[in-house]
């Protein structure tokens, strides 16, 4: 008799919760994916496609345990009724599969999480191309070295910088050429901030004393939007820049632009601040 | 059962006031100890409303950025610090003897201690609005470097977040000993009441995390004014540091902050569903095991940092998600086949299954390292963490409200107002909240100022618009305490029907707590004294 009812209520409990995620599959076809960007490098694509996994988990155990807590409080509601319910303590059978169910689906996304953070991680190899990201109170510079912007245009041994500084209403934008590897390396002296760009699904701290970097390949052509997203200060929220990714001749023609481009994009470091901060 | 005067008392009459100013009794100090509480999440409510204000409309210059830094800062420290953390020992000190039929805690005089430490230390942390700088403004996490800037209000602001942990710490070794000892007889361990033992592993989990939360913030202090060198790398310090010690804390501390109120639904669900919590002694364990496996995950604040064995505490974090979902089921079975009734408390308890169920499945992102990667530090890990601290902890606070609210002061919440009350509260809340999930995911920055995307102004005003309704909710609330205060004292010892052992004595209790203890045979004496052809099959 008890058995046959808890049999009786798994298979209601799962028949809402299968309806719900299939009602919830096609809701969410028109939503697509719940507010996040695609991503525009080979590693944002990766991780969107890991949050589309997680998101259809999370959507189907969402659906199925509210689904079941309102046909709970709907079917065994009080109403005219003063009978006793049964006094259940408990149901060992019930508790170790409530027990279970999370646990594969913990290992099992684990598991997928592991797989998309190695290759998010691998880092940038040699002679990948590299952008130095130094942030300050409250702007960020973006410094390119010539003996460092990846085999084909780099002059080995060469010591010539320029960069590009920005600060509070005046942003910088950082330029990098699509379908090449970029290595950000990221510094602060003064406070820790974080450098994200939204599009990259990617973020990682400027931590004074730590040397952080990553790496991405970008794939698509565009401007993207970038903040800093750690609490630095009071104009930590007009810490903002863009991201521009160019064709690759394109951004052969910018590096050139900006060798030659004397004194004002070859701005010093961040001791013009001040001068840079006034909006 | 007629209220028969302690022996004695009348001897040692005082006038009210400074009753109130010298009391050692447990249900006294934990009045006292829910109107300070409700004072500070009233002002945290406040800063909340001027946070939402300024965020309402896309470059919006309601206050200053410098100002705003302050006021989210506030907002922040004192709902966790001065409403979630000390308002379960509010309740803890009210209810905890009178559950566990004691006639108080085991050292009354430390448990006046521990509250009369709490107004010194709220009046030292918003001094700092009157301070050169302001007041504190680097967010409740305080994080190095950035916390050396900060002007004075931040020293003010260390001191009493200190000045708080040792409260909470003297606090939580006296309720350890309290359970431990002076249980009543045939009371086992795995007869106390749920929200008891929820109660016990918060005592553990601040015993063991609080002083070291002191120890980050005097090595704080003494970099800001003594010219240490604990935290900042240009003096040779080390800003992870902070972080670690910091979060060391305060993840156990997420669980301070909720498993109290996990305690209180699971008193109020099985009440009015008529039945016995399902699985109780799988509940126990799995906040046991919350307890434990909260020490191992305090590293997944710290994701982005570059600074952190990633897969490590990605795997601690998902699996501290296990205990938690048995929670939820703990509690859906007991409502199954049940017999259930929608007074206000059960629709709080209710409430909180259901929010909290959002707030548990949205922090399964953050776990997923990749996708932290991206919401970190948005308006996604905002949204988190208001499901689990608002729609679940504020929700369990209404909770115990209304459903003790009969025992505390002997009239009962007027059941309309608190629906209305619900009502309100439930959609302000989602209106607020829900809408910030889409905020952080299309990268809206936490902790900024100000914003100039047009893109993200609908969702920023229906939160506003969300966060005033849930201010609007409050007035049937504050209608329904002042209209009971105005009734006479009418409740019968047990007026829902419950289980646990503080409905065994009048309302309100007296001083002495019991004139006679009811048969301890399982976890809940009341129902087998109502019941004792049901009775048996518990623990
Ligand atoms: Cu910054």
């Amino acid at each position: 008799m008890r058995r046959y009812g808890i049999r009786k209520t798994i298979r209601s409990v799962a028949t809402i919760g299968i309806a719900g995620a299939a009602s919830l599959f096609a809701y969410s076809s028109a939503f697509a994916a719940f507010g996040q960007p695609g991503g525009v490098t080979d590693e944002a694509r990766d991780m969107h496609n890991l949050y589309l996994v997680t998101l259809a988990i999370a959507a189907v155990v969402f659906l199925a345990v509210q689904g079941a807590l309102i046909y709970i409080i709907i079917r065994y509601r009080r109403g005219k009724r003063e009978d006793m319910p049964a006094q259940i303590h408990g149901s060992n059978i019930v508790e170790f599969i409530w027990v279970g169910i999370p646990v594969a689906i913990v290992l099992a996304l684990f598991t997928y999480t592991v797989i998309v953070l190695n290759t998010v991680e691998r880092g940038a190899d040699e002679d990948d191309m590299s952008v130095h990201v130094q942030g300050f109170q409250f702007g960020w510079e973006f410094t390119y070295s010539m003996d460092n912007l990846g085999p084909e245009r780099s002059e080995a041994g060469s010591d010539e910088e320029f960069s590009i500084v920005g600060a509070g209403l005046d942003s910088p934008e950082l330029v990098i050429p699509v379908d090449e590897r970029v290595e950000f390396q990221l510094q602060s002296d003064d406070v820790i901030h974080s450098f994200y760009v939204v599009d990259f699904l990617y973020k990682l701290d400027l931590v004074p004393g730590r040397d952080n970097r990553f790496a991405v390949t970008p794939r698509e052509t565009g401007v993207y939007q970038g903040y800093c997203a750690e609490l630095c200060g009071v104009d930590h929220a007009l810490m903002r820049f863009t991201v521009r990714v160019v064709e690759q001749d394109e951004f052969d023609d910018w590096v050139e632009e900006m060798r030659g481009g004397g004194e004002e994009a070859v701005s010093g470091a961040s001791d013009t601040t001040s001068a840079v901060r006034e909006p | 059962m007629a209220t028969v005067a302690a022996p004695g008392t009348q001897a040692y009459a005082r006038p009210a006031l400074l009753d109130w100013l010298t009391t050692v009794d447990h249900k006294k100090l934990g009045i006292l100890y829910l109107y300070f509480t409700m004072f500070f999440f009233a002002v945290g409510g406040i800063l909340a409303l001027l946070v939402r204000t300024q965020l309402a409309v896309a470059d919006s210059s309601f206050v200053s950025n410098n100002a705003y830094n302050q006021i989210f800062t506030m907002h922040a420290s004192a709902m966790l610090f001065l409403f979630i953390i000390p308002v379960w020992a509010g309740f803890g000190n009210y209810l905890v003897p009178l559950q566990i039929g004691a006639a108080d805690m085991a050292f009354p005089r430390i448990n006046a201690l521990s509250f009369w430490l709490l107004p010194p230390a709220g009046i030292l942390m918003f001094a700092g609005f009157l301070v050169e700088g302001g007041s504190a403004n680097a967010g409740w996490t305080a994080y190095s470097p950035l916390a050396q800037q900060s002007g004075s209000g931040m020293d003010l602001w260390i001191i009493s977040v200190i000045i708080l942990g040792v409260s909470s710490t003297i606090g939580a070794a006296n309720f350890m000993v309290t359970m431990f000892r002076m249980r009543a007889p045939g009371m086992t361990m795995f007869r106390m009441p749920i929200f008891c033992w929820t109660m016990l592993v918060t005592a553990v989990l601040q015993l063991l995390a609080t002083p070291v939360l002191a120890a980050a913030l005097t090595m704080l202090f003494i970099d800001r004014n003594f010219g240490g060198a604990f935290f900042d790398p240009n003096t040779g310090g080390n800003a992870i540091l902070w972080q670690n010690i910091f979060w060391f804390y305060s993840h156990p501390a997420v669980y301070i902050m909720i498993l109290p109120g996990m305690g209180i639904i699971s008193e109020i669900i099985p009440v009015f569903s008529r039945k016995p919590l399902f699985g109780y002694k799988a509940f126990v364990f799995a906040t046991m095991a919350i307890g434990g496996l909260g020490f191992s995950v305090w590293a997944h604040h710290m994701f982005t940092t570059g600074a952190v064995l990633l897969p490590f505490f990605s795997f601690m974090t998902f699996l501290i998600g296990v205990p938690t979902g048995v929670k939820i089921f703990n509690w859906l079975g007991t409502m199954w086949r049940g017999s259930i009734t929608f007074t206000t408390p059960m629709l709080f308890g209710i409430g909180f299954v259901s929010m909290f169920l959002i707030g548990g499945i949205n922090g399964m992102f953050s776990a997923v390292v990749p996708i932290d990667f991206a919401i970190h530090d948005t308006y996604f890990v905002v949204a988190h963490i208001h499901y689990v601290l608002f729609g679940g902890s504020v929700m369990a606070v209404f909770g115990g409200f209304y459903y003790w609210f009969p025992k505390i002061w002997g009239r009962k919440l007027n059941e309309t107002l608190g629906k209305w009350h619900f009502g309100l509260m439930l959609i302000g809340f989602n209106l607020a909240f829900f809408p910030m999930h889409l905020l952080g995911l299309d990268g809206m920055p936490r902790r900024i100022a100000t914003y100039s995307e047009s893109g993200w102004e609908a969702l920023n005003f229906a939160s506003t618009v969300g966060s005033f309704l849930i201010g609007v909710s409050m007035i049937p609330f504050l209608i329904a305490v002042v209209a009971a205060f105005m009734r006479p004292k009418d409740q019968p010892d047990d007026p829902w029907e419950a289980n646990t052992l503080e409905w065994g004595t009048t309302s309100p209790p007296p001083v002495y707590n019991f004139d006679e203890l009811p048969e301890v045979r399982s976890e809940r004496p009341l129902f087998d004294r109502r019941h004792p052809d049901l009775a048996g099959g518990g623990h």
